[in-house]
């Protein structure tokens, strides 16, 4: 047998496929794109029927515009001489500028719509209620204000998180009924109680008892002067939300990917990697760690996404000034704007995450290369 | 130094831990292997056949409550190595494996012809890559696969590919023993037949030794020289292939043979009653006496093992002292 009778022979597949793979992926990716816009635009409308409750917080609305104009056309002290008659006119002509001013005299379908158009393009219009802590009412920069912090808590926490959990359910895999994998199994169960509720603890025993730590806040106030101390008061106040991130799921992690990780590391394929006599780094990266990067991706890619919407109560109890906290005040006031914001950019990053993802399921799974569309050979 | 023997184990025991108690799925097994033979062991479902391979292998699952004996491999005791060298000296270079659902055996997101090299790799630094995949293309043609397979994905072969595939691995270092558990088990009869006869063709042309491990006796007959018989965890006979389908001693061994249908005869197939008996706590005696015709007072005793004529070894007490064939009508 010959050499190059071998690689004539290899020829063949690759040249077969390759023109076809191209077309099959440039329109799979065209397909994947279509869909998740038509989801994201369906996501947002539904954001902005629901937070406005379908037309309802526009009753709401006008009630309070006319009841604020009332109130000023009576205190006003040179409308004392007007008619009821006029002074009724004069209301009824004021909150109807108001109402046309904040577009509220259209029909809400028809308004829903402009909405939808807004927010898809990012318009996100100005807040009702809220300020940014530079006095803006611009719904991006009060978002873009609150980003920030978010990011920097959950980031540091979530990461840290995730690939501890990783790593250390590895280890535990390969220990399967020692001690420690008995310990982490029992104490899965204290996942059940939130990050928030271990932060109360963590602020009582660190800050409260010890003093060593913060109670809350993102830095000291008045913030240091220089950028290192500026940086290091921030880690200071970051290290009690991290934690109490960290311990309240860590034990839950680790046995979800210990357990799972054991499952895999039975296949049959990984037995014959170790008959093969290939060394247990290298079976666990090659035939437990490749063939289960898919499922590990993926939910690494899901923590990212979770990563943007903050944590509601925790960023409360630590009094952290992330998007969590925001998204609950704006709820409270019936910002609208604010609410509808927010679902925007997480519709959009959402919708990003899962077009990455596919491309990078494409890249470390051979099966779903193929898979994308019908084979034919 | 090479002896004629390549494989010579010695009261091997496998026992696992479980709940219940140790299950002695491999216990006190004895036999020899000359090289470029082929050795069938056969025996039902859950007789310890796979724990046998597991065994010789030393690829063990966690829970171990027993696992001791000897295993001469070329006159070496490889029991006594410790695991990284039995890894670095005996895996795949001396003794190779085609496990049961070879079918799974392979990494789904590794091409089939990195795969098949890997061993080589691994086991012969610094060989070329160009030398490892003109190897890889030898062992692919050895085993009837088109060479065009080589750059594909497992999941893009069949069943019976995938199976000559795992095969195609175990060559590729060219091990002097290659442990094969049911090869054939997940297969249809036509599939079945061609892998024997690709197996035979090596047998013939590489001389390789071969350990078969199955539960189908038409099957073994193919490719073997010698059969073992294995219950409930024990090696009750073993003689060479030519004398057993004819003159089997054991008990179980005739009732095992005279449940397989052949082309020539027309006779009445039998079934064996019972069950075999738990691993868990078996009995002391015999562990076939429960479901034995033949059975007499002596089978509460555990037997020893009787060397008949042409080296047939069995493991009776009716052959003690020359009383078998007078009990038998």
């Amino acid at each position: 047998m010959s050499k190059i009778e071998t690689t004539a022979d290899r020829a063949v597949p690759a040249r077969r496929s390759a023109s076809g793979t191209f077309a099959r992926i440039a329109r799979y990716t065209l397909v994947r794109g279509l869909t998740l816009v038509i989801t994201v635009i369906i996501g947002v409308y539904l954001a902005i029927l629901i937070a406005n409750g379908g037309g309802y917080v526009d009753k709401i609305r006008e009630g309070q515009i006319r009841e604020q104009i009332s109130l000023s056309i009576a205190g006003n002290e040179a409308l004392r001489d007007m008619t009821m008659q006029e002074r009724r006119e004069y209301e009824q002509n004021l909150v109807a500028i108001e109402l046309s001013r904040r577009g509220l005299d259209q029909p809400f379908m028809v308004r829903s719509f402009r909405y939808l158009w807004n927010g898809l393009t990012l318009d996100l219009g100005s807040a009702e209620y809220l300020l940014s802590d530079s006095g803006s009412r611009q719904v991006r920069s009060i978002l873009g204000e609150r980003l920030g912090p978010t990011l920097l808590l959950m980031a540091t926490g979530q990461l840290l998180l995730f690939f501890t959990s990783v790593f250390f359910a590895l280890f535990l895999s390969r220990r399967y009924g020692s001690v420690i994998d008995r310990i982490v199994v029992a104490m899965a169960p204290t996942s059940a109680a939130p990050a928030w509720f271990y932060g109360i603890f963590l602020i009582l025993i660190f800050a409260g008892l010890l003093g060593w730590l913060p109670f809350g806040g993102m830095v000291d106030a008045p913030p240091p002067p220089s950028p290192w101390l500026r940086a290091l008061s921030v880690i200071k106040h970051l290290v009690l939300p991290v934690g109490a991130i960290v311990i309240s799921s860590i034990f839950y992690t680790s046995y979800y990917w210990r357990t799972f990780f054991l499952i895999y590391s039975s296949e049959d394929y990984v037995d014959m990697a170790k008959a093969k006599g290939l060394p247990s780094g290298a079976i666990e990266r090659r035939y437990v760690l490749r063939p289960t990067l898919p499922t590990i991706v993926t939910s690494f890619a899901l923590t990212l996404i979770g990563l943007w919407t903050g944590a509601i109560v925790l960023e409360t109890v630590f009094g952290w000034p992330g998007i969590g906290r925001l998204t609950q005040m704006a709820i409270n006031l019936f910002d609208t704007p604010v609410i509808v914001g927010t679902v925007v950019i997480y519709a959009y990053l959402l919708a990003l995450t899962v077009f990455l993802l596919d491309i990078v399921y494409a890249i470390v799974d051979p099966r779903v290369k193929l898979g994308g569309g019908e084979r034919r050979s | 130094m090479k002896s004629d023997i390549i494989l010579d184990v010695r009261d091997l025991k496998l026992h696992f831990r479980t709940r219940k108690g140790p299950v002695q799925a491999v216990d006190g097994v004895t036999f020899q292997l000359k090289r470029g033979q082929t050795l069938a062991v056969v025996g039902e479902s859950g007789c310890g056949k796979t724990s046998l391979v597991k065994a010789i292998l030393r690829l063990l699952p966690r829970n171990i409550e027993t696992f001791t004996g000897e295993v001469f491999f070329n006159g070496v005791d490889v029991m006594k190595y410790n695991d990284e060298r039995f890894r670095k000296e005996i895996r795949w270079t001396k003794m190779a494996m085609v496990p049961q659902a070879s079918m799974n055996s392979l990494n789904p997101v590794i091409r089939i012809e990195d795969q098949i090299a890997e061993p080589l790799f691994l086991h012969e630094p610094g060989i070329s890559r160009e030398k490892a995949m003109q190897r890889v293309a030898e062992v692919f043609k050895v085993v009837g696969l088109p060479l065009d397979f080589l750059q594909r994905y497992p999941f893009e072969l069949s069943g019976g590919m995938r199976q000559r595939a795992t095969i195609a691995m175990a060559l590729v270092t060219n091990p002097e023993l290659v442990v094969l558990d049911e090869p054939s088990s997940a297969l249809d009869l036509l599939t079945q037949a061609n892998l024997m006869n690709v197996l035979k063709k090596i047998k013939h042309e590489y001389g390789t030794t071969f350990i078969l491990i199955t539960h189908d006796i038409g099957t073994a007959s193919e490719l073997a020289d010698e059969i073992a018989v294995m219950y409930a965890g024990e090696m009750v006979e073993q003689c060479s292939a030519e004398y057993f389908y004819t003159d089997a001693r054991h008990p179980y061994s005739r009732k095992l043979m005279a449940s397989v249908p052949t082309l020539r005869e027309d006779k009445e197939l039998q079934f064996i009653p019972g069950q075999p008996p738990s691993l868990i706590n078996p009995p002391t005696g015999c562990r076939f006496a429960d479901r034995c015709e033949q059975r007499f007072g002596k089978c509460s005793e555990h037997p020893p093992v009787t060397e008949l004529e042409h080296r047939q070894q069995v493991q009776c007490w009716l052959y003690v002292n020359g009383k078998g064939e007078v009990k038998h009508a």
